[in-house]
């Protein structure tokens, strides 16, 4: 009878709604206001009002060479991660459900990454980089090589980008294999009775049939590069070297909380808010997941 | 199957009932006890738990002493609990104070800066000041100096903190180093350029220093360096020539090799580090570096020299008192928490706390007792600090946060000249002007 009575339903969906709208929208609306005014302390001192500045915060947007490397990196990593995130996973996918057996335990080893906490990733990493006494650079010394500064300004995003891809292929790999293992076992037979060979197969059954699976996963790999945030500020903090490394949330990060730009910072996170908006609906209408093509 | 579900129900619920029985008849015995023994609640001291931050946390040479005393409290006083959230501070660490000070999540006893640093926890009026204690515990601090409680008071002229130590500021040198490759200390500045190249040629880092994470010293040196006492404690309304000079030092001193490599992404531990274990010959740091070196024999402490055409006199250093203890008015007006917070204050500020956080290091902000057998790297410093003729507050007590973390922020841009001096300390003023 719960069915007929939507009433109930309505009781169990308000708490949700309260929180959400107090803990995500409000200050999300509080967020915009202070874009448009001068915080000067993060406590209003007592008699004193914020001074309104209206679009300074966004003039200063537009011309702030950061925020062009935050953008340019945050793009680079989207690309980075659908590359290289959902196509090794995909790769690792394909190899593992061909297997006869074993596929939990690969399941289980290239999930592993997930469960360990990013800072302790970011950590991990940033001892294999150091300059001075830094994994990598010992490798080196064994072999008479000079030590390499692996966190300088020419090669610190990628440096920092391997261990983000690294980090999140596990994640796809199971939503993948997950997609792979629904696929009916009699469009293989039937594709091998017509004699295709295992490459023909990958591409003319596994790929049309998981292409709903793809589009979720690129959409989420997408989303995520935009919010890349603990292993760079682990690795190498403030966008060091010389705001090189900046993404869109570590350079928020660091004007609202290092610097005390608080309503900077606001600009910035209203921005990331609109640009995640726009690069999700545009990921969206390329690839309609819903589509039945 | 429905049968068994049923006497199950009837189980769980009879055990419930219980067990409820159980835990009345529990609570009932021990009031009963009480009655016994003729000990009312009145005559107990309440349990108390009392919420304490301090920068005596992480890697900080004072952790362990503090959680020492933090232990020893809890045992002199069992009916209270300290619940310790101590870090080493930084900027994020600061802001999250003030954010908590904000939203009414303070802590009943804070450690905290005493100037302009601590302009966002003072703008919310939330601390006690030293004279409203008094009045109620007329012994309070009775062990601080005056004249380290007037230099512990807010920018508005108000004590409210009692503090424990005052710090100076100075070059540590690996004298050993020095000597192995025929050095002189970098007490003049050719000596220290002769030291950098000399250090360079042989692979050792001449001065271990994150660029990214801890600028501060040599932000605050060099200032000090080119414009002398009076230009320095200045809060300039516009760019003064003599602030650039010294900004513009740092790009000098990167040009000729002088940091680590790695300056730009290493942060101030591992800097330290590269001291500790004599990859790096100097590092310009706070008396609280002293304690955490390993090699007390072969470690000294010398001034920054005067850079070529510096204003600075001999024996004008960077230092000073720069925080104390708070009592919070959350906890003062809590009955039960008050004359807990009063303790605890007292135990980290009384002389004996005091001895240990000092421990010649520094300045006591109590009379302490001199310390035997002081290990060279204490005398070194001890003598640094008397030989000082003035001690100046640093920068960051002057001017605003934001302004400050600009400045900080900027400095990396100054290094490798993707921003020049002039730039930066406009950008810094005007948002200093805001304020």
């Amino acid at each position: 009878m719960l069915y007929k009575k939507k009433f109930p339903l309505v009781i169990f969906l308000i708490p949700g709604l309260i929180l959400i709208f107090l803990f995500l929208y409000w200050p999300f609306i509080e967020n915009i206001k202070n874009s448009f005014y001068d915080i000067t302390n993060f406590v209003k001192m007592p008699g004193k009002e914020w001074t309104f500045i209206g679009v300074e915060n966004y003039k200063k947007l537009l011309t702030d060479s950061k925020l062009r490397i935050a953008f340019a990196n945050s793009i680079k990593m989207m690309g980075l991660a659908v590359v290289f995130q959902v196509g090794i996973a995909l790769g690792l996918a394909i190899f593992v459900s061909w297997l006869r057996r074993g596929e939990n335990f690969f399941r289980t080893i290239y999930f592993f990454p997930i469960v360990i906490s990013a800072t302790a990733i970011g950590l991990i990493f940033k001892l294999f980089y150091n300059y001075s006494g830094g994994m990598l650079n010992q490798f080196l010394e064994v072999i008479g090589k000079d030590p390499v500064n692996w966190l300088a300004p020419g090669r610190a995003f990628t440096m920092i980008a391997i261990p983000i891809i690294w980090s999140y292929v596990g994640f796809y790999f199971v939503i993948l294999l997950t997609g792979l293992n629904a696929i009916p076992e009699e469009l293989y037979e039937a594709a091998k009775v017509d004699g295709c060979s295992k490459v023909k197969q990958v591409l003319y059954v596994t790929l049309p049939m998981m292409r709903g699976v793809f589009c979720t996963c690129i959409i989420l790999a997408v989303t995520g590069a935009l919010k890349v945030f603990d292993l760079p500020w682990v690795i190498a903090p403030k966008g060091a070297p010389q705001g090189r490394t900046h993404f869109l949330g570590t350079l928020m990060y660091e004007q609202t909380f290092t610097i005390g730009n608080v309503d900077y910072g606001s600009a910035i996170g209203f921005v990331i808010v609109i640009f995640g908006l726009l690069v999700s609906l545009a990921v969206n209408e390329l690839l309609k997941p819903d589509a039945n093509l | 199957m429905k049968k068994k579900a049923k006497w199950l129900a009837l189980f769980l619920t009879i055990v419930l009932a219980l067990s409820f029985v159980a835990c009345s008849s529990k609570n009932g015995s021990k009031s009963d006890n009480s009655r016994n023994t003729g000990v009312t609640p009145a005559d107990k001291k309440n349990p108390v738990t009392l919420t304490t931050v301090s920068m005596f946390g992480g890697t900080d040479p004072n952790a362990p002493n503090y959680q020492a005393i933090i232990s020893q409290f809890m045992k002199d006083y069992s009916y209270i609990t300290i619940e310790d959230d101590s870090q080493v501070s930084d900027q994020d660490w600061k802001t999250r104070i003030a954010a908590d000070f904000a939203v009414g999540n303070e802590p009943d006893v804070i450690q905290y800066f005493i100037d302009a640093n601590a302009s966002d926890v003072l703008a919310a009026d939330k601390f006690v000041t030293i004279d409203e204690i008094r009045a109620e515990y007329p012994d309070y601090a009775k062990d601080t100096l005056d004249s380290a409680l007037k230099a512990a008071a807010n920018p508005d002229g108000i004590e409210r903190a009692v503090p424990t130590t005052g710090y100076w500021e100075g070059l540590y040198c690996n004298k050993d180093l020095f000597k192995k490759y025929g050095l002189e200390l970098p007490t003049t500045w050719d000596n220290l350029l002769q030291a950098i190249a000399t250090f360079k040629e042989n692979n050792i880092i001449p001065i271990a220093v994150s660029l990214n994470n801890v600028p501060h010293y040599w932000v605050e040196a060099l200032i000090l360096s080119a414009a002398g006492s009076e230009g320095y404690t200045q809060v300039p309304e516009t760019v003064p020539q003599d602030w650039c000079t010294g900004l513009a030092m740092i790009k000098t001193l990167r040009d000729m090799e002088a940091f680590p490599k790695d300056t730009d992404t290493i942060d101030n531990d591992f800097a330290g580090e590269l001291f500790k274990s004599k990859r790096a010959a100097m590092k310009l740091d706070g008396s609280w570096f002293l304690s955490s070196i390993p090699d007390k024999q072969n470690t000294v402490i010398t001034a920054v020299p005067v850079m070529p055409g510096g204003k600075a006199k001999e024996g004008e250093i960077i230092g000073g008192i720069s925080s104390g203890f708070y009592i919070t008015k959350k906890a003062w007006e809590d009955p039960d928490k008050r004359d807990a917070a009063v303790k605890f204050v007292m135990a980290n500020t009384n002389k004996e706390g005091v001895t240990k956080y000092w421990n010649g290091s520094g300045q006591a902000a109590v009379s302490a007792d001199p310390i035997k057998d002081m290990t060279p790297l204490a005398i070194s410093g001890f003598e640094y600090s008397n030989k000082a003729s003035v001690t100046l507050l640093p920068i960051d007590s002057r001017i605003s946060q934001e302004a400050y973390n600009t400045l900080i922020a900027g400095i990396v841009d100054i290094s490798t000249g993707a921003k020049t001096p002039e730039d930066l300390l406009k950008e810094v003023l005007d948002i200093n002007a805001k304020q």
